[in-house]
């Protein structure tokens, strides 16, 4: 199984590495954006996917690590390469200290605080106009290629697949599905519940704080609007669910099926891509809650390593 | 607190809202021996159980484990101290294999976590299903699973609650020796269970509650001729 799996990855990866050089533009900017998508659904699948507490805050760590590098790159004159990882510090950051207190509530509670949360890093990035450029955003010299930018984004997506291959091969992996099973029967039995959620969410928010800063270099002009959409995190949270929560090729497999249909649903129907989408969405939830790889995993009985 | 005891509960009580579910009530055991806590639906056995273990918290009364007071302490570090339980309702992890269901609990390395828990499984018969999801297995097996992962997490003071319930009765002459072989090992067992064939032969020493009080306590032949007990629990 594993040399399959491997012998499927391995040519996949080498063809994705040369890509850029035999592709248009147009494909390198899509894959670009699908590596984008991969990576924030292997994100929302560390935090919700294994341990259960759903986050409709998502976009707000890669909104803020947008932010952080190009404040980084426009003021302090920073290399894109570095200030995106910085995002990522910060986005962390964030998420220690909204973490602490919001990790304590259950279910929806959590959730709806994820949403506030959203909204008080957008008001406040509008706010401090002085840094952010308020609603007008800040604007970035354009890049003379993207081929950077194309293996940044591939590496951010490979390195959420290494991430979530050690945890879900570890005990920690395990003991954060146990909480997602049952929170208090996990605790009773003597797993620090409250300190691995910490660990899983930190993890979680330093992923899209650096796909943020990898964002607004690639868009080059980013504001407060367009950066914190929920739309982002619904996004995310689809293409999760679509492949398979708590899965390791899940969101790899949803990010990609749903990107490839985006762009032709957006192509076609301009006007209906959104009804589109939202439609599977309630397909998914209704019919496959466990996703591609989730019913599979239960129908043919294959490994959590999937 | 006197220096044998392996735990004492001095008065605790607990209140839902304007319900008092356990009141003032206290407990002492010895290591070692096999006790037994019983009483009619809503007397409270199971508050006592959770004020144990942390997952309540007392409004008054202190709980002391090994003379170290715990009533403080999250469940997880209670559960560190040496104590473990099982659930009325079974707890399992649905989603976690039954082989899993015991490795998330252990805190050793992991080859001698999958030895011990292997084990485990053999040693309740459900060796054959250790790949299985916990939510597949029938409730008798989901209640001896449980049971197995609560000796993974090799506690001094093991909580059982109604291990009976649903295991059928050739596995329940299993779980019994099994329970008093962790005696021999020097265990502690306190037992909430309404068979009270179990409780008779298993138990040392009866704790019986009422309406969250604690109504009397002795051997199971003194137990047996309590009138008051008589009455709160058989109601004649």
């Amino acid at each position: 199984m594993k040399r399959l799996a491997w012998a499927i990855a391995l040519p996949i990866v080498a063809g994705l590495a040369v890509m850029p050089f035999y592709v248009s533009n147009y494909i390198t900017t899509f894959t670009i954006q699908t590596f984008m998508w991969i990576a924030l659904a292997e994100s929302w699948n560390i935090i919700s996917g294994l341990t259960g507490y759903v986050s409709f805050g998502h976009v707000s760590f890669f909104g803020t690590g947008a932010y952080t590098a190009a404040i980084l790159i426009s003021k302090a004159g920073w290399h894109w390469f570095p200030a995106a990882l910085t995002g990522s510090v910060t986005a962390a950051s964030l998420a220690l200290i909204i973490g602490y207190p919001c990790l304590r509530l259950k279910g929806p509670y959590f959730a709806i605080s994820m949403l506030g949360l959203n909204e008080v890093v957008r008001a406040l990035v509008s706010y401090f106009d002085s840094l952010t450029g308020g609603g007008s955003g800040i604007t970035l010299s354009t890049m003379s290629s993207i081929s950077p930018l194309y293996y940044s984004m591939g590496g951010v997506a490979l390195a959420g697949w290494f991430i979530t291959y050690w945890i879900l091969t570890s005990r920690f992996g395990l003991r954060l599905l146990s909480i997602r099973e049952d929170e208090l029967a996990a605790e009773a039995m003597g797993i620090n519940t409250a300190a691995l959620k910490l660990y899983a969410f930190l993890i979680s928010a330093a992923l899209p704080g650096i796909v943020g800063g990898f964002y607004a270099r690639y868009v080059s002009h980013i504001e407060p609007l367009g950066t914190f959409p929920l739309l982002t995190t619904i996004t995310m949270i689809v293409m999760c669910l679509f492949g398979g929560r708590g899965t390791i090729f899940g969101p790899i497999l949803g990010a990609t099926l749903l990107s490839i249909l985006q762009e032709l649903v957006w192509t076609r129907f301009l006007f209906l891509h959104e009804a589109i989408f939202g439609a599977i969405i309630i397909f998914v939830i209704l019919l496959m809650p466990r996703g591609i790889l989730g019913v599979l995993q239960q129908r043919y009985r294959l490994p959590r390593t999937i | 607190m006197a220096g044998n005891l392996i735990l004492e509960v001095r008065g605790v009580s607990k209140h839902f809202g304007g319900v008092t579910a356990v009141h003032r009530c206290s407990l002492a055991l010895e290591p070692g021996r096999i006790f037994s806590l019983i009483g009619p639906n809503g007397s409270g056995k199971t508050t006592l159980f959770n004020l144990i273990t942390g997952v309540e918290r007392c409004d008054e009364g202190e709980i002391y484990f090994k003379g170290e007071q715990i009533d403080q302490l999250p469940p997880h570090k209670i559960t560190w101290k040496g104590i473990g339980r099982t659930f009325q309702v079974i707890r399992v992890f649905p989603e976690l294999t039954a082989l899993e269901n015991l490795l998330v609990v252990s805190r050793q390395d992991w080859q001698p976590s999958c030895r011990r828990a292997r084990e485990f499984l053999s040693f309740v018969k459900l060796d054959q299903l250790q790949g299985e999801f916990a939510g597949n297995l029938s409730y008798g097996q989901q209640r001896l699973l449980e049971f197995a992962r609560v000796l993974m997490i090799d506690p001094d003071l093991i909580l059982l609650d109604e291990p009976a319930a649903g295991v059928n009765r050739t596995l329940l002459n299993d779980l019994l020796s099994a329970i008093r072989d962790l005696r021999a090992q020097g265990k502690t067992v306190l037992i909430v269970e309404h068979d009270m064939k179990v409780v008779m032969d298993l138990s040392e020493k009866i704790f019986v509650l009422d309406h969250g009080e604690m109504l009397a306590e002795g051997a199971p032949s003194t137990i047996r001729s309590n009138q008051r007990v008589m009455e709160a629990y058989f109601g004649h």
